[in-house]
């Protein structure tokens, strides 16, 4: 058992923001999420926080740990605790802040919803979670080759929608129009799952719009903090690649 | 329900915010701030250059009081400014439009390394003179 | 409807996330079963796009699972599941990390679901057919006439404020704090919170759900989701469903019994560990194994109090049904003549849960008329 020390971001409307401080009794093998659930169910159960699964799927639990957005479903509380002071734990940024941990969401949806994310897709063999998981484990990627006679396998998105590549972006601060990291990689994929030309073409569009990737000022933080190896970096550039190389085209006057 | 949110300049100032923050980040506060630097200059550049409409007499004058040391240091901080906000510049370009956006932090080491080297060699020339 | 944290909060948020097609209970617990395939047909049709519908494997490890494989397939045929025998061969073609040593393999229809989607989806539709959601707002007490409940006393979190709603009826179904909250009313419900550990690990090594072809038990199913593979579960009764500590030999147990489906689990880097409470109704039968997995609805008219239902029991997957008994004995109290409608219409989009607010927002400013379709107004440049 350890004795561990947490100070949490307290906020109610109509009042001043503050920081709390609690002590908590808790196994050394617990997960972030285990403090805060301690806290809520043993000293305050007043503090409002989100959390469904515990296992990195729902994405309604991403806060901020001492500064760095994670899930703290999955972060090992001796990973984030340098023995003395306390951990902090704060809500999202770049989303309004309704109470305590809790954030608004709403518009961030939106975001997904325009954005055509869907939460299926076709399965591509075995995707390792982090690249070296299975360099850790000792065994080899398989792709499954799939009899004929059996359809595809399908699998759920890897992005779960936590927002926390959005909180991480610096441009997201100042442009609250902006699609977004999530966004941008959601129309990457949905582009990725058509061949409709009408389809293309509006989410190429939407790419395209002011607040889509030309908006993305190259920070890579969205990358570096997702859980979910999403890679929305790098999925924004490949959507930029594709409307210049359609813009050149066109300017030289090559059919599209 | 009336949420919490933050002012337009505190939420400006994350720009700046690379507090626990990787290569990425800090590339992109360093492109801004060598950036607002370099607008800057360019603006007393050009108040400089007006000097020259003063007459021989007022140009030799600054002249001569830009060949002083601090004037010197203040040039090689300029050369570092425009080191960093050209060659990330040339890092922005390449991974900006979908190429090696994987290797953005190598390219960022790579390019910084070899732009610290220019300058060390810089700043033997200009202090030379 | 009143929650006191965010919806799945409670136990469906937590949950193994199996889709069941009810072979897990085609033995021993057929009532069950049937409720599952029904349902997981119905779950199909209203929801799509919210499940990874890749089947099940029964897989019989040892000669004892193998002995199984004939009551097993004679119990899905009793509650009509669909099985079929797979090759071992194709078994291994399926699933390259199964363990390579399998006796038998039968494939039935399971599924995965996400549950925080899952529970968004139908509450989006019901607020899209005029419900009323709390979240993080809690139900402190009862206001009674005589025994009976006439509302309840809520406390907003998020404002601190508290209110007295009145209802016509309540409905409990706060899962495992069902005998909680029916104590706050003053009746009591038969209700035995029991918990189960779950271990996720840090690569997904399995396509389909992986069973053993047995009789449950514990660290018997690995559920693949995501990019996760998530080995369950165990079985002990608990005090307080708030807040479950978790015993170390559980997450031991799990991996140890995982290993015999899946043999790379012990060289996965474990991702998350968690344990959650099932609301499960007390009957004779005394290990926590051995209690059903059906639901049930209570009406306390039967201990002389009127105009308070608790449902309870039951399974995710099940949810549907349990709505679906518990609106028909409100609408039957009430004299209110209506069919359950639930089976046939598709569910509404997950992310309309939230973007109604915004939604609201924006009609309120009179931006947006006639659709319910969200648009932050992101332009298309064309
Ligand atoms: C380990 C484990 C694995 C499982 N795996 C599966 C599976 O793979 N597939 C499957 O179909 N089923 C599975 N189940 C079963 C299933 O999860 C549960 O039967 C189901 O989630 C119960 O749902 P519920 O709505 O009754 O309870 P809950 O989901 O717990 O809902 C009750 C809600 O009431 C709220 N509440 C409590 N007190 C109050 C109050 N005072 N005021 C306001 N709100 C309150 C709680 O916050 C909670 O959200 C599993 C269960 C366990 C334990
Ligand atoms: S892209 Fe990654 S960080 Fe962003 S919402 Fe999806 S899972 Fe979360
Ligand atoms: S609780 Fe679901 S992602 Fe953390």
């Amino acid at each position: 058992m350890l004795t561990v020390p947490v100070e949490i971001f307290r906020f109610k409307p109509g009042q001043a923001q503050r920081y709390d401080t609690f002590t908590v009794e808790i196994a050394e093998t617990a997960h972030v999420i285990d403090v805060i659930d301690t806290v809520w169910a043993k000293h305050d159960p007043t503090l409002t926080f989100r959390r469904a699964c515990h296992h990195s799927s729902c994405g309604s639990c991403a806060v901020r740990i001492n500064g760095a957005e994670k899930l703290p479903c999955i972060v090992r509380l001796t990973d984030v605790w340098n023995g003395r002071n306390p951990i902090r734990i704060e809500p999202l940024r770049n989303f309004p802040v309704v109470s305590d941990l809790l954030v608004e969401v709403g518009d961030f949806f939106e975001r997904m919803s325009a954005a055509s994310m869907t939460i299926t897709c076709e399965a591509e063999g075995f995707l390792p979670l982090t690249v070296d998981t299975f360099a850790v484990a000792g065994v080899l990627p398989k792709t499954v080759e799939l009899p004929d006679n059996l359809s595809r396998f399908n699998r759920f998105e890897q992005c779960i929608e936590c927002g926390i590549c959005m909180s991480a972006c610096p441009t997201m601060a100042t442009d609250n129009k902006f699609i977004g990291p999530a966004g941008l990689a959601a129309i990457y994929q949905a582009r990725h799952k058509t061949d409709d030309p009408t389809r293309v073409k509006h989410l190429l569009g939407l790419a395209d719009g002011e607040h889509g990737v030309w908006r993305c000022h190259s920070a890579f933080e969205c990358t570096e903090a997702c859980p979910q190896a999403v890679d929305p970096a790098s999925k924004i550039m490949a959507l930029r690649r594709e409307l210049a190389l359609r813009r050149l085209r066109k300017m030289f006057g090559l059919r599209i | 329900m009336s949420t919490l949110n933050y002012s337009k300049t505190r939420q400006a100032a994350r720009w700046f915010d690379v507090r626990r923050r990787k290569a990425g980040m800090w590339a992109y506060a360093l492109n801004r701030i060598t950036g607002i630097g370099l607008v800057v200059y360019l603006y007393l550049h050009l108040g400089v250059l007006s000097m020259l409409i003063q007459g021989q007499s007022a140009w030799d004058a600054f002249v001569g009081l830009a060949r002083s040391p601090f004037y010197l240091a203040l040039d090689v901080i300029l050369l570092a400014g425009i080191l960093i906000h050209g060659l990330n510049g040339l890092r922005l370009a390449v991974t900006g439009f979908g190429f090696s956006a994987g290797a953005q932090k190598a390219l960022f080491t790579i390019l910084m390394i070899s732009g610290g080297i220019i300058l060390i060699a810089a700043a033997l020339k200009i202090f030379q003179i | 409807m009143i929650e006191r944290g965010e919806v799945a909060f409670g136990t469906t948020g937590r949950n193994h996330c199996l889709l069941h097609s009810g072979g897990r209970y085609c033995v021993t617990d057929q009532e069950s079963a049937i409720e599952c395939i029904d349902e997981n047909l119905i779950l199909r049709r209203i929801m799509p796009d919210l499940l990874e519908l890749n089947d099940g494997l029964f897989v019989a490890v040892t000669e004892s699972d193998l002995a199984f494989k004939e009551r097993f397939l004679e119990g899905c045929a009793a509650c009509h599941i669909p099985a079929h025998e797979v090759t071992v061969a194709r078994a291994l073609a399926m699933e390259p990390f199964l363990n390579p040593t399998i006796l038998a393999a039968i494939q039935i229809p399971d599924g995965v679901f996400e549950p925080f989607r899952f529970c968004l989806s139908f509450l989006a539709t019901a607020l899209k057919n005029g419900a009323t959601v709390r979240t993080f707002t809690e139900v402190t007490d009862f206001v009674c006439s005589d025994r009976n409940p006439t509302g309840v006393k809520i406390r907003d979190f998020r404002t601190g404020k508290t209110e007295t709603i009145g209802g016509d009826i309540i409905v409990n179904a706060a899962g495992p704090w069902a005998g909680e909250i029916a104590a706050k009313a003053g009746v009591s419900v038969p209700e035995v919170p029991t918990a189960g550990v779950m271990v996720a690990l840090d690569c997904r090594l399995n396509n389909m759900v992986l069973n053993r072809l047995n009789k449950p038990s514990d660290g018997d199913i690995v559920v693949p989701q995501r990019a996760t593979s998530v080995i369950g579960t165990t079985s002990w009764k608990v005090e307080d469903p708030d807040l479950i500590t978790i015993p170390p030999e559980h997450v031991e147990r799990m991996i140890s019994q995982g290993e015999k489906l899946i043999p790379t689990v012990r060289r996965v880097p474990m991702r998350a560990k968690m344990a959650v409470a099932r609301p499960l109704i007390a009957m004779t039968g005394t290990d926590a194994r051995e209690l059903s997995r059906t639901f049930e609805c209570f009406d306390h008219a039967r201990d002389g109090v009127n105009g308070f239902v608790t449902i309870t029991g039951g399974k995710t997957t099940t949810a549907r049904a349990m709505a679906e008994r518990v609106s028909d004995i409100v609408c039957q109290k009430l004299n209110h003549k209506a069919e359950c409608r639930t089976r046939e219409v598709p569910l509404t989009s997950y992310r309309f849960f939230f973007e109604r607010q915004n939604v609201l927002k924006r009609r309120a400013l009179a931006q947006l008329q006639t659709s319910d379709r969200p648009n932050i107004g992101f332009e298309e440049r064309t």
